[in-house]
């Protein structure tokens, strides 16, 4: 890469055979890069996981989990759980059936009940509950539930509610009788207020999603055209027949490598405007919770975004390339880059519960990390310049050493023969 | 370029190649020269070192040792020219599946740097010369295997290259494809090219070579003229070969 970029260098340079052969090496390039990206559009494994996986998955995905999680939700508020009381203490279930907390239910082995979630929770009453009540001790009641089951925390929740309102129903009679008034227990009323703006909350969410989003398919979408235009060559017998025409490696390499980076901005690309979209028009129609979340993208922002991503995922190509380059076969290949999605999806998943390396210099300059902390920098509104620009040189700098890695493999007889 | 004293061009001249992979020594210093309109046979087992030293002829591979010049340029210091001075159609050579006849030829034509009005006047020739015409405009995925490598044959030749290297071209065709190859090659050498021909087939190289060199455990163990070397043995081409194979086994 470094020795092609100083070979047009020496081009415009005035030297006739210098400017020829950088002539020739960006008609090799352009050549290669074309013939490339036409296989790919013809392969509809490559268009599937370019355009139609990012354009319709992810927008389930985006929205499918939330809405399954709070239809969920819903249902757990909407349903009076039933649990089983063991002992007895009718004023309490009294208050069970007009607050409608909970369904009690009297069983015969309430534990085994619980086991076999006939019931949601067990509430164990001690004997003469209601007399220690009346004469003022304090008593204990047992709760029993199940933490594997979602339903059952729901309705532990609702008893240690109930329990709560009896005992404020008791201490305020207490009180009464001693005509003390209850709101002298609450000399100071906390009312709070979230000063957070729509477009805070909206970069916020994106924030949370979009990371995770373009590290996973800035690997997936120029994931087969890697495999297809290296490994895949060298298994079908057209690698050796490139390699006896004129081109350079190095041409050759950046050819194939720009159209692996075209395939995986352009994931990234149709990604981040599917999930855009389906978060501000699907979220308010399927959530009731964000309907008055205003998710949008800025241009500028999106703009120095997409200049990211680019690097990033040029990294990635350059990677992708070299593992494919360097493998034996198509399967080979794709052994060897499977963990590289893991090894970028894994910090992209890290980075919101890290926030404390966002302030450190050096977090800008470590390959994969930089991105995803100038992705939340960005997506925040909390930009840092100064951080940018040192993540956009670190990246470019990793890509270009990407690069010169799979030229430097493609130049190698051991690693083009190698079977 | 250098000429015999019958006026033949040189153009493929190898001294003393060498080539060795960490242990195993592939070939042990071999030479010989080919001229303008001549054919000539490379001829061994597998394994002898045939396709190793056309790989180093082609620069494909860089020769431990020795030298070789290809139409008249060395093919280490100047690999790019000789590179742009051959056609070449390696053993098991593949074809793009996803483009058409047309783009395949287009693109080799488009790496070796041809003006877009030639490309497309050598691509209507070359299609009718190798009676491709028709089939031009199908993905190549939907052609038999004699057609793909008739293809290969078509990209190799698209820039007209004086030299061409032909590795095992006729390996795994039926009886028809592979007699339309041998054509090609005698088609080749009517127009004057420089023909490297690697094969195990002696009567391939009965029928198609000028002159050959017996290729076994990576050394050259007979070269000549085919019609001298049977005068010299008494022997057919397929006894000298075995005789040369089983001498190279015992040493």
């Amino acid at each position: 890469m470094m020795r092609l970029a100083w070979s047009w260098v020496r081009g415009a340079g005035g030297n006739r055979t210098a400017q020829s052969r950088s002539h020739d090496t960006g008609a090799w390039i352009k050549a290669i890069y074309l013939k490339e990206t036409l296989e790919a559009f013809r392969d509809r494994r490559s268009l599937l996981v370019m355009i139609v996986l990012p354009a319709f998955i992810m927008p389930v995905v985006t929205l499918g989990i939330p809405y399954l999680e709070q239809r969920q939700q819903h249902q757990i508020s909407t349903t009076t759980p039933e649990v089983a009381i063991v002992g007895q203490a009718p004023n309490l279930v009294h208050l069970a059936y007009t607050s409608k907390l909970l369904t009690p239910v009297h069983t015969g082995d309430a534990a085994k009940a619980l086991r076999e979630r006939r019931v949601l929770a067990v509430l164990e009453i001690p004997p003469n509950f209601e007399q220690l009540v009346a004469r003022e001790a304090q008593v204990h009641v047992g709760v029993l539930y199940d933490t594997s089951n979602p339903e059952s925390v729901a309705a532990r929740a609702r008893v240690v509610d109930l329990i709560s309102r009896y005992s404020q129903e008791v201490v305020a009679r207490r009180l009464i009788v001693r005509h003390i008034n209850p709101k002298d227990l609450l000399p100071v009323v906390m009312d709070t207020r979230n000063v957070a703006t729509q477009r805070q909350l909206s970069g916020m969410l994106l924030a949370s999603l979009l990371p995770f989003f373009i590290a996973m398919w800035a690997v997936v979408g120029g994931m087969s055209l890697a495999v297809d235009e290296a490994a895949g060559e060298k298994e079908r017998g057209t690698l050796e027949s490139l390699l006896l025409t004129p081109p350079s490696r190095e041409a050759i390499v950046v050819g194939k490598f720009l159209s692996v980076l075209t395939a995986s901005v352009g994931a990234v690309v149709v990604v981040v405007i599917a999930m855009v979209i389906s978060l501000r028009w699907g979220y308010p129609y399927v959530l009731h919770t964000s309907q008055k979340l205003d998710v949008s993208l800025p241009v500028g922002t999106a703009g120095v975004m997409l200049a990211v991503a680019v690097l990033f995922a040029a990294l990635m190509s350059g990677v992708q390339l070299s593992l494919s380059i360097y493998a034996k076969s198509p399967r080979e290949a794709n052994q060897f880059i499977t963990p590289l999605y893991f090894l970028t999806v894994i910090p992209a998943l890290a980075v919101p519960y890290i926030t404390e390396w966002q302030q450190s210099t050096g977090t800008y300059v470590m390959p994969v990390l930089n991105s995803f902390f100038t992705f939340r920098e960005l997506l925040l509104g909390t930009t840092n310049w100064g951080h940018l620009a040192l993540a956009a040189v670190s990246s470019a700098f990793y890509a270009a050493l990407a690069v010169e890695s799979a030229i430097m493999l493609m130049s190698r007889e051991s690693v083009i023969f190698r079977t | 370029m250098s000429r015999t004293s019958n006026g033949m061009r040189l153009l493929v001249e190898a001294r003393n190649l060498q080539k060795r992979f960490r242990t195993y020594h592939a070939v042990r210093g071999v030479s010989f020269s080919c001229y303008a309109g001549e054919v000539f046979g490379l001829l061994g087992p597998n394994g002898a070192g045939k396709t190793t030293t056309i790989r180093m002829l082609t620069t494909i591979l860089r020769p431990t040792s020795g030298t070789a010049r290809v139409a008249g340029r060395d093919v280490v210091r100047e690999a790019e020219e000789v590179r742009g001075s051959i056609g070449v159609l390696p053993e098991n050579a593949g074809v793009y599946g996803r483009l058409t006849g047309r783009e395949v030829i287009r693109y080799a034509g488009q790496l070796y740097g041809l003006a877009p009005d030639v490309l497309e006047r050598r691509i209507v020739e070359i299609a009718d010369a190798l009676e491709l015409t028709e089939h031009l405009d199908r993905l190549t995925d939907t052609f038999s295997k004699g057609m793909k490598q008739k293809i290969n044959v078509a990209r190799a030749l698209i820039h007209d290259p004086p030299v061409v290297f032909l590795d095992e071209p006729t390996s795994g065709l039926d009886v028809i494809s592979a007699r339309s190859v041998r054509d090609f090659v005698l088609r080749f050498k009517a127009e004057g090219r420089c023909v490297i021909l690697s094969t195990h087939m002696m009567e391939e190289a009965e029928r198609l070579c000028d002159r050959v060199a017996i290729i076994a455990g990576g050394r050259i163990r007979a070269e000549g003229d085919l019609a001298a070397l049977k005068a010299e043995t008494g022997k057919d081409l397929e006894d000298i070969f075995m005789s040369m194979v089983e001498q190279s086994v015992v040493r």
